[in-house]
């Protein structure tokens, strides 16, 4: 059988298209490859067989795999949490029935953090997936499953959430593309949601060209999400032009300041050169705000995420406790069913709506969100395109900081600010560091102009291979 | 910063149970977060509007039609406990 | 006993007459069996998201008219967060600080008013079913559209809140906003009441009132709570501010147990949903179904048709009724005659239809039709009647019913002149009372004539005809 791993999921889609892949051989070319890879964990579960898709896309054929908060109907879907362990979905996300629409083949689950709190993959309850530059390392996180598995080629693409840069974070970990769409360009609906108000579906690929085909499939209103947006769904493959002439790029002074490792500095400075030579404009710019980011970040998602994982309470599905009374039904499964970080955010969440605090904590922090949102809109005025780093460092290692939550938190630095003011983001691969980990470069655009972040990336792939290189394992 | 009262009584308004050692560490770990949190107060936001979510501006309503979701007895079936059509609950109050 | 001044505020839930629930198209017809009508949406299940349903809105903005409050251009729902067994999701959608209207006033009939303080939209719990050791969860109801209607605390005794609630419920169901159905659970009440020293400006400590299932109930535990507290208070022992059950079997309150917590329910906008603008358009719309309340009818009613005061109460009682009357009045300007008809045969015959109103075919015009040839003896009590019930479902032509079915009235002399002395032929012992001096032994008589028409003859004329022929 061919060699899929250093196709493309277009790529993989045109010789199907051209019959000379089958649909099947595709599928289980990469349920082979989950198989012999099961040791990164970057699986819940594969399916012997593909879900059916029917309809027809550019993308027809290709398999692909789905974040395990995702709710795909007649298939367990857990978040990674021992309280829905063995919850079956009984409909359809939106984005799930697109993809079916669209002909692409459902392979199964991927690892997360639980319930998407987390940076590294780690609270997970099937254990912690691993990353494939360097299996002692975290893949990243919340979506560490789907990129672990996109960069080690188990699966040409997956779809990932991001929530506080858990596309973006992990991608560039990973050394894949991960993007996070414009606040209401894709449906949440099915997706379980964090925190609601800043969650967003996207897809994890190896390069910008599948990433745009993707996004023509996921995107658009759903009258099923009151939050998402009637603005119409460009053909985003029309921006894969190689073309920044003009363009101006802003580089905000806050991202480059204290605590960024000196190599990840130099990459995207890299990145910045490669796109002058092209033509485009680079001017430092002010997000003023930036250090009060993850602050308000962890107010306002953990306050949505414990109103949200209320519903969690064992009365109606997922994991119910023994109990001789209500009170304690709810208190025992929870307590069993939630992990340690899960019970922080939901705590934090909880004791900041509380009567007493909700002024200080939760209204201040919908205070300056909108001050952050105002520094981009200000930034937007002046710039096309915002670039900076992913995340401070690269990949670290397991276990690193699973005793400091804080650190976690504050490794989110570069990605949160981004879903606070709900405009577009993508991480996409610019070098390597010394010991061989990926280094990923941050896009930032105008409210639904993820055009211009796709045709800036894409013009960048033309003249680099970064996202070309593939992890050696089996 | 939240005493260890204030973590029975957050734990008890979310309803998980915890051991008084769940209760002091997941008490100072919050301490931890909230001291950090507590930097937002450096900023001055009387006069700033808080944001309460995006692309507030579209009207978006249903149409009051009916449709039958044809999930009813799966619903059922992930019940961890049910009687006939009904959700089965250990009594309310004990 | 010393003399208090009592402080009454109602906080009333109605459920809105719309066919699909608040948040998704599940039916509202919660009499179907136990969870049949839900679906992912309104049983909290992971990942689904609210969508609003705009009659729920349109209902309740005719609502806050018909209580001339003032409509806030731009609401948004928040999360009530607390954890009970019939709220799925564990919080309930509802409106907090900015809810649909405020500052409203109900005037009632005795000519008193009270100001509403505020009406918002929220979700509807399911439903408990409790058992000896266990409990049964059927979520039909869940997410029934409910409008909260807090009145100010402006109501000052056990009858001024009955009134209240009598005209709200009659608001209501005339501008067809919700059947109000108590037993049924579409209506429901809570009372908080206080009570003060006369003249007093300070406010006594409020206790809250649940569990009254009727109007009059709510009246009773309004009294019983107010001696209560009068009794208590007299004897110098403190009011505490708790909630009350009412025991309707045993007529009296009591303390409900408290729970063990203080309510803290962290309100916060709902993310799921956006801000709602109320246009104005949706408010225009609406001004048709408000444009004249009952209570004002009513007094039209009296003043324009002369009416009674009972007839008009029937009649403004429903919409439907009113409206029928008034046009029926245009075709045949004889309200007291229009409205007899309407509240004998035509309700007679309405209650039986399951359907009530949806099942009347018949235009009022064709119906004051039937009760003009009533009034000008083509037709009799009897014919009039059959003539109605068989043209009540069909709108067939009337004139075309008496022809078939031969109804119209036998009034002719010439005609009637020989079946009467048929009769009095055949009915001797009738014919001897009478002479006798027993005057009703006439009316076995006028039967005898009217069995012999099948009911067509004028009553009238053969009552004359016979005590004409009885002379002799």
């Amino acid at each position: 059988m061919n060699n899929l791993t250093s196709q493309s999921g277009i790529q993989i889609a045109e010789s199907i298209k051209n019959n000379k892949l089958s649909e099947k051989d595709a599928y289980s070319f990469f349920s082979g490859r989950i198989k012999k890879n099961a040791g990164i964990n970057a699986f819940v579960e594969s399916y012997a067989e593909p879900i059916e898709g029917l309809g027809d896309s550019a993308l027809k054929g290709v398999p692909i795999a789905i974040k395990d908060n995702i709710c795909i109907k007649g298939k367990k879907i857990t978040c990674a949490s021992k309280i829905l362990s063995s919850h079956i979905s009984v409909y359809d996300a939106t984005v799930i029935t697109k993809l079916k629409a669209a002909g692409l083949k459902i392979i199964g689950t991927t690892n997360m953090d639980e319930f998407a709190f987390g940076s590294s993959t780690e609270n997970s309850c099937y254990g912690p997936a691993k990353n494939p530059w360097d299996i002692t390392r975290v893949p990243g996180g919340s979506s560490g499953g789907s990129a672990a598995a996109v960069s080690a080629r188990l699966i040409p693409f997956a779809l990932g959430s991001d929530t506080g840069g858990s596309i973006r974070q992990p991608a560039s970990f990973c050394g894949v593309v991960g993007f996070k769409p414009t606040y209401g360009r894709v449906s949440r609906y099915g997706l379980i949601a964090f925190g609601s108000s800043l969650d967003q579906i996207g897809p994890i690929t190896t390069d910008f060209i599948d990433c745009a085909h993707l996004l023509n499939i996921i995107c658009g209103f759903d009258k099923k999400d009151s939050t998402s947006s009637p603005i119409k769904t460009p053909d985003f493959s029309k921006s894969l032009k190689d073309d920044v002439k003009g363009l101006k790029i802003g580089m905000p002074r806050q991202y480059f300041a204290k605590g960024i490792d000196e190599e990840i500095k130099t990459a995207v400075l890299q990145v910045s050169n490669i796109l002058k030579e092209k033509g485009a404009q680079i001017l430092d710019i002010d997000l003023p705000h930036t250090e009060y980011a993850v602050a308000t970040y962890y107010i306002i998602g953990s306050s949505e995420a414990s109103s949200n994982l209320q519903r969690f309470d064992g009365i109606k599905y997922g994991l119910r406790e023994p109990a001789s009374n209500l009170m304690d039904v709810y208190k025992k499964s929870r307590a069993a069913g939630f992990g340690d970080e899960s019970k922080r955010r939901i705590f934090l969440g909880t004791y900041s709506l509380s009567s007493g605090y909700y002024d200080a904590y939760y209204v201040r922090a919908l205070k300056v969100r909108s001050l952050i949102k105002k520094d981009f809109d200000d930034a937007f005025k002046k710039v096309d395109l915002i670039l900076t780093p992913t995340s401070p460092t690269a990949a670290f290692k397991m276990g690193e900081k699973a005793m400091d939550p804080l650190s976690m938190y504050l490794s989110d630095i570069y990605t949160i600010s981004v879903n606070l003011a709900g405009i577009p983001a993508v991480s996409f691969p610019c070098g390597f560091a010394k010991n061989n980990l990926p280094i990923g470069a941050q896009f930032i655009g105008r409210e639904f102009d993820e055009e211009m972040l796709i045709r800036a990336g894409y013009s960048y792939q033309c003249v680099t291979d970064y996202h070309k290189r593939i992890p050696n394992i089996a | 910063m939240p005493d260890k009262k204030t973590v029975e009584y957050v734990a008890m308004l979310s309803r998980i149970g915890v051991s008084e050692e769940e209760a002091q560490y997941l008490g100072s770990q919050l301490s931890k977060i909230l001291e950090h949190i507590d930097k937002l107060k450096e900023l001055n936001v009387d006069d700033v509007k808080p944001m309460r979510g995006m692309n507030l501006n579209n009207n978006i309503f249903r149409d009051d039609t009916v449709v039958d979701s044809k999930t009813q007895e799966n619903i059922l079936k992930n019940a961890p406990s049910r009687e006939g059509n009904y959700f089965k609950i250990p009594k309310v109050i004990d | 006993m010393q003399e208090f001044d009592t402080v009454i505020g109602l906080e009333v839930h109605v459920q809105l007459n719309t066919n699909s629930k608040i948040f998704c198209p599940c039916s509202t017809n919660f009499e179907n069996p136990a969870n049949t009508n839900i679906c992912p949406v309104c049983s909290g299940y992971p990942g689904v998201l609210p969508v609003f349903n705009k009659q729920a809105l349109l209902l309740a903005i005719r609502v806050a008219l018909a209580l001339k409050c003032r409509i806030n251009s731009r609401i948004y729902f928040e999360r009530k967060n607390y954890f009970y067994p019939d709220l799925p999701k564990n919080y309930q959608i509802s409106q907090y600080k900015m809810p649909l209207g405020e500052n409203g006033l109900l005037n009632l009939p005795a000519g008193s008013s009270v100001g509403i303080t505020r009406v918002h939209l929220e979700e509807d719990a399911g439903k408990l079913i409790h058992k000896e050791n266990y409990s049964l969860v059927d979520l039909n109801r869940t997410g029934t559209p409910l409008l909260e209607i807090v009145s100010n605390p402006d109501i000052t005794s056990p009858q001024e809140a009955f009134d209240y609630l009598t005209s709200l419920k009659l608001i209501l169901q005339y501008i067809g906003a919700s059947e109000c159905n108590m037993e049924k659970g579409s209506l429901r009440c809570d009372a908080n009441v206080s009570l003060k020293n006369k003249g007093a400006k300070e406010l006594g400590v409020k206790v809250e009132l649940k569990n009254m299932n009727t109007f009059k109930g709510v009246r009773d535990a309004l009294e019983y709570e107010i001696s209560r507290q009068a009794r208590a208070l007299t004897e110098g022992e403190k009011i505490f501010q708790e909630t009350r059950l009412w025991d309707a079997d045993r007529q009296k309150t009591e303390v409900m147990r408290s729970k063990e917590e203080a309510h803290d329910y962290r309100y916060f906008p709902e993310p799921d949903l956006l801000d709602f603008f109320v246009e104005e358009k949706f408010i225009e719309n609406e001004k048709q179904f408000v444009s004249e309340l009952p209570l004002d009818k009513y007094k039209r009613f009296l003043d324009a048709y002369k009416l009674q005061s009972l007839d008009a109460d029937v009649l403004i009682s429903e919409k439907f009724l009113a409206d029928y009357f008034e046009e029926a009045v245009k075709e045949f300007n004889e309200p007291k005659k229009i409205c007899n008809f309407i509240t004998g045969p035509f309700l007679e015959l309405v209650n039986t239809f399951d359907g009530r109103f949806k099942d009347v075919k018949l235009s009022a015009k064709s119906f004051a039709k039937i009760v003009k040839y009533f009034a000008g003896g083509l037709l009799n009590n009897l014919t009039a009647k059959k003539v109605l019930a068989l043209s009540i479902n069909t709108n067939a032509d009337i004139d075309e019913i008496i022809k078939k079915e031969g109804l119209s009235q036998m009034s002719s002399e010439s005609e009637l002149q020989s079946l009467v002395d048929e009769a009095v032929k055949e009915s001797p012992k009738a014919v001897k009372e009478y002479t006798e001096g027993k005057s009703q032994a006439i009316m076995f008589l006028v039967g005898a004539v009217m069995k012999k028409t099948k009911g067509k003859a004028n009553p009238k004329v053969v009552k004359e005809l016979l005590e004409k022929a009885l002379k002799k």
